[in-house]
């Protein structure tokens, strides 16, 4: 059984500054596992585990996701191995081009069973490479996962919807995103780390994986922090009709 | 000449402040504070996460572990808390079975230790008239029919009214000052003879320390732990790691207490902004941190010549003294930062003030760490 969980290598939000003229600064920030997709390494790491799988973890990106220490975070939390197309127009891609990226990685690892991708990026939020990677490998895709059942060439899942619980089978391989809640991620323990640092990582150029310069589609313009206002600290006091009826009155000002 | 801790250090420093976040509130802390006990909860979920194995040998189902990541573990458990939490001197103890116990008196701690999170036995060293000053211990075992008999007092035994077992230090036969020769007796708290009383203690108050009576306490000479007559200088082994991890300890207060003084000068406004502008209240920040960086690079320097195998009889004294007294001063100004909310029982400070105060004491006061240091300055510059 070879389960892939793939991932985004993403600036730490923690360490994300906005400098006084409202651009976005990423200087101090190190490069960490995107939030989402830490639920979609463990979801690979619980599957490997009950199942004596293989677990692979798979990026793209600039090469700065070629960080140890990163790679030592990705490997304490299940994979038994990780593997990376690290080259520097991997940046910035729009999510057909990132899914066309995983797909020539993927084809790197060979045979899979089970693909998980987390339910976006901690960064761009766009929610399509799942769906877009099971399209370019011709497999059966299905996101919003919450629950997974892995079985002898199949998979059922759960997803839970407004108001119901939709429960649907899938034959392997497949790709599958997996929601925020479907785990609650593991805490590395020291030998987890310790062993991290033992376990295979195999960094690949996209010339490796056959791919070129896709070309930007995206051009970024500017990326600015909401606009700080100052307070208005007009407080109205009192529960009285009246005072409601001003409230409400300045509220559907400001609203409109 | 590099500063930074490993990738290793840095990613455990970084589970551990996502155990805090998950495992722990600082509701739960206060209840642990009055009740005088960390849930059981808290205790297991610690051992779970595999951090209360550090530094235990692997065949015991530890992690290997340097002095250094160690002290990285119990400065950032007790910054993230502003807490004490009894799970650093439970490591330490472990030590202490581990490197002088028996297989089976090791088995025996680890087990319950393994099932519980707590620990497994209390250490009585200290007595009424016999703390810094051990050759004036007057507990003693003496040794009829095959049988070992306990008579003497101790006291600020850790968990003594707690633990299920006990580890207690005396003398061989006789209780004579010039008599040197000291055992260890590992036997069940609740043997017959051993009576606890609680102590109150003003902070720290998340762990229990009580005096203890020995009243011909009858145990099988199997209970001896290591060798006999050695007792004390098997312990002294671990004294100069207990200092460090006691300084880190005083450092995390001290960090804790920075974190939330810092924050609060910059959100605190009179007279029309906040009183991080003042540059009196700058002035205390500032030399409050001078004075963390001065603890965290004493402490670091030693646990690096400890972990490279260079001698740190000198420096785990110096830091023992200068972390130990510090990270009240830090705590202190901390809480005169927060003005009058400083000395209530809101704020975090306050608990760490209290705390930190413990660790002059604890393991060894700031006096005897000069009574240790200041020999060994004078050898060190001896022309």
């Amino acid at each position: 059984m070879n389960i892939i969980s793939c991932f985004k290598v993403v600036p730490d939000e923690q360490d994300i500054t906005i400098k006084p003229n409202r651009d976005i600064s990423f200087e101090k920030a190190p490069m960490t596992i995107s939030a989402y997709d830490l639920n979609c390494i463990e979801a690979g790491a619980q599957l490997a585990e009950a199942f004596e799988g293989n677990l692979i973890g798979v990026s793209i990106g600039a090469k700065k996701i070629d960080d140890s220490k990163l790679k030592k975070n990705v490997l304490s939390r299940g994979p038994e191995s990780i593997l990376m197309v690290a080259d520097d127009f991997l940046e910035d891609l729009d999510t057909y081009q990132t899914a066309n990226a995983l797909k020539a990685a993927i084809q790197k690892v060979g045979e899979f069973d089970l693909i998980l991708c987390g339910e976006g990026s901690a960064d761009l939020y766009a929610q399509q490479v799942g769906a877009q990677l099971g399209q370019l490998l011709n497999v059966p895709v299905i996101n919003s996962v919450n629950k997974i059942a892995l079985m002898e060439g199949k998979v059922i899942v759960e997803r839970s919807l407004e108001d119901e619980v939709e429960t649907i089978e899938i034959p392997l391989p497949a790709v599958i995103s997996v929601t925020s809640d479907i785990n609650l991620p593991r805490i590395p323990s020291m030998k987890q780390i310790l062993a991290a640092g033992k376990k295979s990582a195999t960094i690949l150029s996209a010339l490796d994986v056959g791919i070129g310069d896709f070309g930007a589609t995206l051009q970024v313009i500017e990326t600015k922090a909401p606009e700080q206002k100052e307070r208005k600290k007009d407080i109205i006091q009192g529960d009285s009709d009246e005072a409601i009826k001003s409230f409400i009155t300045k509220i559907n000002k400001v609203l409109k | 000449m590099d500063f930074r801790f490993t990738e290793e250090q840095e990613l455990l420093v970084e589970s551990l402040r996502e155990f805090m976040s998950r495992e722990v509130t600082e509701e739960d802390i206060k209840t642990f504070y009055q009740e005088g006990a960390v849930s059981e909860k808290f205790s297991k979920a610690f051992i779970e996460a595999g951090f209360g194995f550090l530094g235990i040998p692997e065949e015991y189902g530890g992690t290997p572990a340097d002095v250094t990541t160690l002290m990285l573990v119990g400065e950032e458990l007790t910054r993230q808390s502003a807490a004490v939490f009894p799970f650093m001197s439970n490591i330490l103890n472990m030590f202490d079975m581990v490197e002088f116990g028996r297989p089976d008196q090791i088995m025996t701690m680890m087990e319950i230790y393994k099932q519980t999170g707590k620990p497994a036995f209390s250490l009585a060293i200290s007595e009424p008239q016999g703390g810094s000053d051990n050759s004036a211990m007057t507990t003693v075992a003496t040794h009829k029919n095959g049988k070992v008999y306990l008579n003497g007092a101790k006291t600020w035994v850790t968990h003594g009214n707690v633990a299920p077992w006990t580890l207690v230090v005396c003398k061989e036969e006789s209780p004579e000052l010039t008599n040197k020769n000291m055992s260890m007796y590992l036997f069940a708290a609740d043997t017959p003879g051993v009576k606890f009383s609680q102590l109150h203690k003003i902070g720290q108050t998340s762990t229990t320390f009580c005096e203890m009576y020995l009243d011909n306490v009858e145990i099988d000479e199997s209970a001896l732990l290591g060798e006999k007559d050695k007792g004390f200088l098997q312990l002294m082994k671990n004294f100069e790691v207990e200092r460090l991890l006691i300084a880190s300890q005083s450092l995390g207060l001290a960090k804790a207490a920075m974190d939330d003084a810092a924050a609060y000068a910059s959100e605190r406004i009179q007279f029309g902004k906040p009183i991080g502008n003042q540059q009196m209240i700058q002035q205390m920040l500032t030399d409050m941190e001078i004075k963390i960086k001065n603890m965290h690079n004493l402490l670091y320097e030693a646990t690096w010549r400890h972990d490279n195998g260079l001698p740190i009889k000198l420096e785990s004294a110096l830091v023992k003294r200068y972390c130990g007294m510090t990270a009240t001063e830090v705590c202190s100004d901390a809480i005169q930062i927060f003005g009058g909310l400083g000395y209530t029982t809101e704020t975090r400070v306050s608990r760490a003030w209290q705390d930190a105060r413990g660790w002059q004491i604890a393991g060894g006061t700031d006096q005897i760490m000069v009574h240790i240091a200041g020999r060994e300055v004078l050898k060190k510059y001896k022309k």
